[in-house]
């Protein structure tokens, strides 16, 4: 006697070949979510690793590293300053000595180094207005961007003597230079000519060019150090100024050397990040190792020449390091939702599959079939559907993504393979068991009473877990992990749908015997047939898959909403306006024409000016407190506050006049220490301060959380005088207007915020997975919901043949029909949309949306509720009526008398 | 025919085609006088429940026809076959076809509320039904809470709830053991004295066929002249 059981083909292929659309429905559901499953994991690599290089693009100056340090003193045995004639030479050895200083992986990720040694920037006293030259030296790997000199010659040395030591306050040196085409014809200046020029000491320089060159490669990256050595650069120095660039060759580098006091030139070893060479996991890495560098450089302030490395690489890493652990998090959140709605629907399959064959699999049981038989046969048919439907999406992933994440696909796999014959073999052991209803009253409620205790404890301990991972969630938040890890946090929402749907339909039989009840008050038939019919089929799977599936779609679709919102709020928070123009220190002189001139230009609803000073120092009560100072006319700004969604301006009495000194100020301050009615005061170096007292509430001006809000009128009568540098203007016309203004400054628009943060790869990339989810999510509803009114179907068809028997129309069985699946449509479509937006209100906080859409604090949530409940409502009204449709037509086709012999009669 | 509440005319139904058609009726006619309990007997297979089904409207014959107190059942629509079965004729099934949601008088109640009666006369109706049948003391109780006999009371007194004409009973102590069977079988007598009402039951049992004002033997889908 063989120990495996005995299997009967033909049951196999027959029970397969009837079942052959619910098997088929079931590897599609496999083949979908395998794919999803599979590729997101990739799929959210690649974005880390595109969303690292976008970073480093995004970033470019913040994520060079710097290298500077200090010149060795140069004083000759006479107390004056020795020529160095190697000087090139030396400077050229700083890169070297930096570029040793490199950890391999960081040396790795950044491209070869640029030396540059850069003068002060002088004025050009030829009569000209605001005409600056600056003195540049490039050095590279290969020696230094290749020019052709097209008149006169390379710049020379000015002394043919090796050793020269010149006194300290003597006449200048003198100094030969390169002119760029550009540079030369705008300067007027030929080979041979002397240029005037002085420092703002007026200490004249002695400048001689020396020749006219033009680049050889204009593209070569180390020109993008100096442009202004190719093309005079307009307000580098100032609205209005010109800088040129006076370029310094190897042997008039040591007379420059000479002719600037050490402090007036600057060397700098400059390593551009290379975006191509990072991926997500290299730049963990980088990170590390720059934060090592930091960590053993010497203090910018010592004056020696060791190396001091600068770079903000290690905060940008760190920024995108959380935002990639965000992303993953919440991937990994809308994952597992996919996986819990599409088991939900496997097992829906399950059950209808079951459902169809219980009678063929009771005779087989009852003509001795062993359950461990009818268990192996049940298992082959479902690794022959299940098996290469999953290969079949793991195939497609590798195709589309890349790879496939087998960790998220087999447990699914699993699951679905295991669902069909547990389910069969289960109805199998329980049609032939030999256990009889007790035919004594108190032992069947004693039974009835362990029934229900049984699966209270089950929904208890579902309540429990769904409660623990949201009190997980909640405390320890979702993207502690940014390598992919995903903890218990992660299923919160997945868990807290499982369990309030499990709850809600626990309560769906009270509900549908209530309506049972109203329904026999009513004197419509077809309501009592209906309720009847809904209060009978009353059953669990069909409504918790349903409406879990319809909570974590709408979950999904919330949150898309909300991240899109927040997009748009963001962009508005960190601009401040349509347009913002933030012009340098030594521009700001401008402020107030260029203001006048954008307020006149068309398109333009708003213009108004305002000092902005980012971590100025405020005392309070002997607490510092560092936040940004915003001096600015508060009525026009109350005014271009208005017209924008971000909040208002209030206008407390006294906040334009400054009483006894005291300038009254809007504050705003995280931790509330500065609150209306507080004193407090701006440090001055002369130990004395300017006395501040707060008499109402700031908004959020820009990204910080800390604010004071000055009106420039109390500001000047409290001795509190700035020069305006930044311009909000709002409007359609208002980055165009400020374009036109020929204003020097950065210039930052809204849409152009908004633009790139929503295209950046990780929110691009989680938006399209919110709304696939989504879609995926209400698929499987709209599936499930098909599946059950499938299974219910055969009990529905007897119930209206006898109802019809009765005298009931046709056309009412239709009407009978829908009203009996309507419940569950309507508990659905009511509670899966609201469960929705409770899921997310419970999650925003932690989901940490902020990271992507560029706020200080969380988005605010916004349910497209329309959208949700037309949505959802109109696919599930959909299906239902195609369900009817379909059933009714199928009806049709049979005849009453057969449907009841069918039906038992 | 004259007088006959059914008549039953040459009818034919064959199910499949071909070689592996099947004649469940052929050429039967016959006619049954009102008030009369009609008793169709014949082995499995025979055609019993395929002829209920065709005088009910239920199926439709190939050809014959089928009058019901003056109306011909093969020419009536869907809608027709409703009103047919709502006011003229009325089923009991073997599986007595509950609605188990609902108590007995809910189930009594269900013909009276197609027919749009008033509440008040549907209670009245209810309560006498189910007091014909004696199952007063569970009205309120569900099917579920029934025993097989009991269930298939309910349904006799559902089945006369809208007063029809013709009672079509199909087996309807297949499910029952004798004893109950048999109780059963004298209620159908009662009632179709006492309401005036036109019983044909299909039936193995003899004790059936010994309550019916008449027999019809059924064989092979045929019916020897009467």
């Amino acid at each position: 006697m063989s120990a495996w059981p005995a299997l009967h083909w033909p049951s196999i292929r027959g029970r397969a070949r009837a079942d052959a659309g619910p098997l088929l429905l079931v590897a599609c559901v496999v083949a979908v979510v395998a794919l999803l499953a599979g590729a997101t994991p990739p799929l959210i690599r690649t974005t880390s690793d595109e969303a690292t290089r976008d970073a480093i693009r995004r970033a470019a100056d913040d994520a060079a590293v710097r290298v500077e340090s200090d010149w060795p003193d140069d004083y000759g045995p006479t107390g004056g300053r020795l020529r160095s004639p190697r000087l090139a030479d030396d400077v050229a050895g700083i890169g070297s000595l930096a570029k040793s200083d490199l950890d391999a992986s960081l040396r790795s990720a950044l491209r070869p180094p640029v030396t540059t040694v850069s003068s002060i920037s002088m004025a050009v006293t030829d009569g000209s207005v605001q005409r600056r030259l600056q003195l540049e030296y490039l050095r590279d790997d290969s020696g230094g961007p290749a020019v052709t000199w097209i008149s006169g010659r390379a710049p020379g040395p000015a002394t043919t003597d090796q050793s020269v030591e010149i006194p300290l306050n003597g006449k200048p040196w003198p100094m030969h230079i390169g002119l760029s085409e550009a540079d030369a014809k705008a300067l007027g200046a030929k080979p041979g000519d002397r240029l005037p020029v002085q420092d703002e000491r007026r200490t004249p320089y002695d400048v001689r060019v020396s020749g006219i060159f033009r680049p050889v490669d204009p593209g070569d990256p180390a020109w993008r150090l100096a442009p202004w050595l190719l093309q005079p650069a307009a307000n580098r120095d100032g609205l209005g100024s010109t800088r040129f660039g006076g370029w310094l060759s190897d042997q008039s580098l040591p007379d420059a050397r000479l002719a600037f006091r050490p402090d007036q030139l600057r060397r700098t070893v400059r390593f551009d990040a290379d975006p191509d060479r990072l991926t997500w996991k290299s730049a963990q890495a980088l990170a590390e190792a720059v934060a090592a560098l930091k960590g053993g450089s010497a203090v910018s302030a010592e004056r020696d020449d060791s190396l001091k490395w600068a770079t903000q690489l290690d905060s940008v890493l760190r920024d995108l390091r959380a935002q990639i652990a965000t992303a993953s998090a919440q991937a990994a959140v809308l994952l597992i939702a996919v996986l819990a709605g599409a088991l939900l629907v496997v097992s829906l399959a399950a059950d209808l599959l079951t459902r169809r064959r219980t009678a063929a699999l009771t005779t087989a049981r009852q003509r001795g079939a062993s359950l461990p038989g009818l268990a192996t046969e049940l298992a082959i048919e479902s690794v022959a559907v299940t098996v290469p439907a999953a290969a079949l999406g793991l195939a497609l992933s590798f195709a589309l993504a890349g790879g496939a994440a087998l960790t998220w696909v087999l447990p699914f796999v699993v699951i679905a393979l295991a669902a069909g014959p547990a389910f069969g073999t289960l109805a199998a052991a329980r049609a032939t068991r030999d256990r009889r209803a007790p035919a004594n009253r108190s032992a069947r409620r004693w039974a009835r009473r362990t029934g229900q205790l049984r699966r209270a404890a089950l929904d208890a301990a579902v309540v429990a877990l769904a409660a623990g991972a949201l009190i997980a969630l909640r405390q320890r938040g979702i993207g502690s992990s940014a390598d992919g890890d995903v903890g218990l946090p992660a299923a919160a929402p997945a868990l807290v749908a499982l369990a309030v749907a499990l709850l809600l339909v626990r309560l769906m039989p009270s509900a549908t015997r209530a309506t049972l009840a109203m329904a026999l008050r009513s004197r419509r038939p077809l309501v009592l047939f209906a309720a009847a019919r809904a209060a009978a089929t009353s059953r669990v799977l069909p409504a918790f898959a349903l409406i879990t599936a319809i909570a974590l779609a709408s979950y999904a679709f919330t949150l898309n909403a909300t991240t899109e919102q927040g997009l748009a709020d963001g962009a508005w928070q960190s601009a401040g306006a349509d347009a913002r123009l933030t012009m340098g220190s030594e521009a700001a002189g401008a402020t107030v024409p260029v203001t006048a001139k954008v307020a006149a230009a068309p398109g333009v609803r708003n213009v108004v000016a305002a000092r902005v000073v980012e971590n100025e120092r405020f005392i309070a009560d002997s607490t510092a407190i560092v936040a940004r100072l915003v001096v600015v006319d508060t009525a026009s700004f109350r005014r271009l506050l208005a017209g924008t969604p971000l909040p208002g301006l209030p206008d407390p009495a006294g906040l334009t006049t400054a009483r006894d000194g005291t300038i009254p100020a809007l504050v705003r301050t995280s931790d509330n220490t500065l609150r209306p009615g507080t004193s407090f005061r701006i440090p001055l170096q002369t130990n004395s301060a300017i006395p501040l007292v707060a008499v109402g509430a700031a908004p959020p001006v820009g990204t910080g959380d800390d604010v004071v809000v000055v009106d420039v009128a109390a500001a000047k009568a409290g001795g509190l005088a700035f020069e305006p540098d930044t311009i909000w203007a709002t409007g359609p016309g208002a980055a165009a207007a400020i374009q036109a203004s020929g204003a020097d400054g950065r210039l930052t628009t809204r849409a152009g915020l908004l633009d790139e943060r929503r295209t950046a790869p990780l929110t691009a990339g989680l938006t399209r997975l919110y709304l696939v989810a989504a879609a995926i999510l209400l698929a499987l509803a709209l599936l499930g919901f098909a599946l059950a009114a499938a299974a219910s179907a055969p009990e529905r068809w007897e119930t209206l043949a006898r109802l019809r028997t009765l005298g009931l129309r046709p056309r009412d069985s239709h009407r009978v029909a829908a009203g009996e699946l309507l419940p569950v449509l309507v508990v659905a479509g009511v509670c899966g949309p609201a469960l929705g937006a409770l899921l997310a209100w419970l999650t925003l906080g932690p989901l940490a949306l902020r990271m992507l859409t560029g706020q200080v604090a969380d988005p605010a949530m916004v349910v497209p509720w329309w959208v949700l409940e037309l949505g959802t409502v109109g696919a599930l009204a959909a299906v239902l009526a195609a369900v009817v449709a379909t059933e009714a037509s199928v009806r049709r086709r049979r005849r009453l008398g057969d449907v009841l012999r069918a039906g038992g009669g | 025919m004259n007088g006959a509440l059914l008549a039953v005319r040459e009818v034919n139904r064959t199910f499949g085609s071909g070689t592996a058609a099947v004649h469940a009726l052929r050429d039967v006619s016959f006619d049954v006088e009102p008030g009369t309990m009609v008793a169709l007997v014949g082995r499995s297979g025979s055609g019993k429940t395929t002829l209920l089904n065709v005088i009910g409207g239920l199926d439709r014959p190939d050809s014959g026809t089928v009058v019901v107190d003056g109306l011909e059942v093969t020419g009536l629509d869907e809608d027709g076959l409703s009103r047919l079965r709502r006011d003229k004729v009325s089923y009991v099934f073997q599986t007595f076809g509950l609605i188990p949601v609902l108590s007995a008088a809910e189930n009594v109640g269900v013909p009276l509320r197609l027919a749009r009666a008033e509440p008040g006369d549907r209670e009245r109706r209810v309560a006498l039904l189910l007091d014909l049948v004696g199952l007063s003391d569970h009205a309120q109780q569900r099917p579920g809470e029934l025993s097989g006999g009991q269930q298939q009371r309910v349904a006799i007194a559902r089945a006369l709830a809208a007063s029809p004409r013709l009672l079509i009973a199909d087996e309807p102590t297949g499910q029952l053991d004798a004893e109950t069977g048999l109780a059963v079988m004298g209620l159908l007598r009662g009632v179709v004295e006492s309401e005036g009402v036109t019983a044909v039951v299909a039936t193995h049992d003899p004790v059936m066929m010994a309550l019916a004002d008449r027999v019809i033997q059924i064989s092979d889908g045929r019916v020897p002249a009467c």
